[in-house]
């Protein structure tokens, strides 16, 4: 009886519409204004790729040990060297990161043993053109730069 | 061409996908019709193939694993915890208490998610459009948990060979434990929305059935095995990474078809915060990475090991030279073999229905196809 | 080179701390024994013995011809003509009743060179066993579809992959592959960058990308 009258007067489905009502409240609105409102990224992102830069004279943190090249299962990083005959250490000529094809899993910042490369919360990495997607030194060294958004 | 043949015709062919959106991917079902009723349908599959087992042999063995979370990318952290027992097992070693627990932790938010999209579409491919918001509503939390832990969403890459990379983040303890206080609600919730609802009751019960012998003769595995009555879940038979520690129950349901699917992950999920609860009160303090050199070698062998992702046992099958590389990889893949059944589960239903058995079977095509 | 290579099963020695436990005391005789340091690279597998390998003998005789169990996982190698009575036996008799996975490995150094694996399980008694069958490259395998109807697609997948044709298989297709795809990717002459180039000028109307 309690089930036909339930089924007659659309118990169930007025059910269903309670919960959407009840959701309706606007303190359960959740959607982030992107680009207006900046997204909060977690401290361990693992984002664009930058090589870092010691703070104190501007020189590079990397050593050119090859070993993120090494790591990468993609083989997506191109380290190049040379040897410098006043210090006589090896030091960083060039070095190029191809992001169209990184996964970012972060074995390469893994594998760094100076914290050189570091993958950073940056998530802007669209471009243009496929040859914007790899990135030299200085790109790695600066950081993405989008275009900022009027809001 | 012969004379009409108009009025002979009974059968229709019709394809479906791989372009359709309650294919969830890029599944191309081809259906035989008579009518409004299926006769026959064929799957075509492997438009999402990207040779994953030929990647494995080419890459070293922790190269490899971040590529396993783009098999089933929905539960990316089952499937590297896969991955990494079945190395851990060639290597005759085993991940420290603390990192085994934590995974068992993230195994289960990602339990959660996977279920958590399966029924936002699968209640979006029967008509309920609301669910789906919801659900990924409270996803999103889940996966807030995750990038704030090892810095990604979805393609975790969270545990490595021998262990864990990432040490718990602060207030890791405290939103895992938020996150279970604030699900089991929204679960009823879920439930209030669709469990008594008219239309998605007519639209379930009684379709697609599957029976448990039907099933073990599929090798169909996961929540559908259990709804057909089975209770068999591979964290009970043959524990691994501690579950043995922690008290939950297997969900169960007697009819096999398509509305049980349901209460069965829906109870799951719940399962599934019971575990966490009683795995984020005891996480053992102590290292997170067992004694693996810096080159994973495992000697010369072979194993298979095999873990209870979301959609069903998820195994892999590791063959060693004593190389840095894998030999052979090889994925068994829930999703692959429990798509076989679609056959079986369609024949004899109406085409209206074969949607929502696609739905319940909780297919992700990366996996199917790999 | 930097980082030097550690053999991970030498890592554990006389002092190891004692969480690396070892599962079963089969696996660590298996492991234990290290292999030296240079080849053969063969599994340290040991010989298996058990109430199943019992009536499997009575049964089968020679036509099986290794029982071995390797980090406690327990595997049996018989002949490819025995194939089917061997699954239908372990099903009727011994209840495993549930096909995990049929996959193969190519070996293209051994007389026979691709090994069938056949995983199977039993509700009843928990249990995993593997089968392992050999054949040479162009002989048919026997199929297991009548026996487990779950083999199909599996069957087909080692088809795709390996060029494994089976016997009495009703629809031995390609499955993930292109149909008209040439070649057979998981063999191991088959480089990571080949393709068939023909296939993919016809139907995608590009240059192969390597």
């Amino acid at each position: 009886m309690v089930r036909l009258l339930k089924t007659i007067f659309l118990w169930d489905l007025l059910q269903g519409l309670w919960v959407t009502f009840r959701n309706q409240n606007p303190k359960y609105i959740c959607t982030e204004q992107y680009p207006s409102e900046r997204p909060k990224i977690a401290e361990r992102y693992r984002g664009a790729p930058r090589l870092n830069i010691n703070p104190d004279n501007g020189e590079t943190l990397c050593i050119a040990c090859n070993l993120c090249a090494l790591a990468c299962p993609e083989n997506l990083i191109v380290v190049g060297s040379a040897r410098n005959e006043e210090t006589r250490r090896k030091e960083l000529s060039y070095f190029t990161y191809d992001t169209s094809r990184c996964m970012f899993c972060g074995l390469c910042e893994d594998a760094c043993p100076v914290d050189a490369l570091e993958l950073t919360q940056d998530f802007e990495l669209a471009s243009y053109t496929r040859d914007g997607a790899i990135w030299d030194r200085q790109m790695l060294e600066e950081g993405p730069k989008p275009s900022k958004y009027l809001s | 061409m012969p004379e009409s043949t108009f009025l002979d015709v009974n059968e229709l062919v019709l394809n479906m996908g791989p372009q359709h959106p309650s294919t969830h991917g890029v599944l191309r079902v081809i259906l035989k019709l008579d009518g409004e009723t299926v006769t026959g349908t064929e799957c075509v599959i492997g438009y999402l193939h990207r040779g994953v087992e030929k990647i494995a042999e080419n890459r070293t063995y922790i190269q490899f694993a971040p590529y396993v979370d783009r098999m089933d990318y929905v539960a990316a952290v089952s499937n590297g915890l896969g991955y990494c027992l079945a190395i851990e097992k060639l290597l005759n070693i085993e991940a420290p208490p603390r990192a085994q627990a934590v995974r068992v932790i993230l195994t289960e938010l990602n339990r959660i998610t996977s279920h958590l999209l399966w029924l936002g579409t699968h209640a979006l491919d029967i008509g309920a459009i609301t669910p789906v918001f919801y659900c990924f509503r409270d996803r999103e939390e889940a996966l807030k948990i995750f990038e704030n832990y090892c810095g990604a969403r979805l393609t975790t890459h969270a545990f490595r060979i021998g262990g864990l990379q990432y040490e718990v983040y602060d207030g890791f303890e405290q939103e895992v434990r938020a996150f279970c206080d604030m699900f089991i609600p929204k679960v009823d919730e879920y439930e209030e929305l669709l469990t008594n609802n008219r239309i998605w009751v007519n639209r379930l019960k009684g379709v697609g059935v599957l029976t448990g012998d039907e099933c073990k003769e599929y090798g169909v595995t996961g929540p559908v095995l259990r709804a057909a009555g089975v209770k068999w879940d591979l964290r009970k038979a043959q524990p691994y990474s501690g579950y043995e520690q922690y008290d939950f129950d297997i969900p169960t349901a007697q009819n096999g078809d398509t509305y049980d699917r349901y209460t069965v992950r829906m109870e799951e999920m719940r399962q599934s915060v019971r575990i966490m609860r009683q795995a984020i009160e005891k996480i053992p303090a102590g290292p997170i990475m067992a004694k693996v050199g810096k080159v994973v070698k495992p000697p010369a062998g072979e194993a298979y090991v095999s873990i209870e992702a979301p959609k069903g046992e998820l195994g892999y099958y590791v063959v060693s030279d004593n190389s840095t590389q894998p030999y052979r990889v090889r994925v068994r893949p829930p999703s692959f073999v429990n798509l076989q059944a679609l056959d079986r589960m369609v024949r004899g239903g109406l085409i209206a229905d074969v949607v929502a058995i696609i739905g319940t079977l909780d297919i992700v095509l990366g996996e199917v196809d790999r | 080179m930097a980082d030097e290579e550690i053999p991970a099963s030498a890592a554990p020695p006389a002092g190891a701390p004692p969480k690396v436990a070892a599962p079963k005391p089969a696996a660590a005789a298996a492991a234990g024994a290290h292999a030296p340091p240079k080849p053969p690279p063969a599994m340290a597998a040991t010989p298996w013995d058990g109430p199943l390998t019992g009536s499997l003998k009575q049964a089968f005789g020679d036509q099986i011809s290794q029982y071995s169990t390797y980090l406690g996982q327990n595997f049996v190698v018989a002949n490819a003509e025995a194939l089917d009575s061997i699954l239908d036996f372990l099903k009727l008799e011994a209840d495993f009743d549930y096909l995990v996975d049929i996959t193969a490995v190519d070996y293209p150094k051994a007389e026979k060179r691709f090994e069938l694996v056949y995983i199977l399980y039993s509700f009843a008694s928990n249990e995993r066993l593997r089968i392992k069958i050999h054949v040479a490259d162009g002989v048919k395998a026997p199929s297991a579809v009548h026996v487990h109807v779950g083999a199909n697609w599996l069957e087909r997948e080692v088809f795709d992959m390996f060029g494994v044709e089976f016997e009495g298989h009703p629809n031995m297709r390609r499955i993930l592959l292109p149909e008209e795809w040439t070649g057979f990717p998981l063999r191991k002459e088959y480089s990571i960058l080949k393709q068939d180039d023909r296939w993919v000028k016809e139907n995608l109307g590009i240059e192969s990308g390597h």
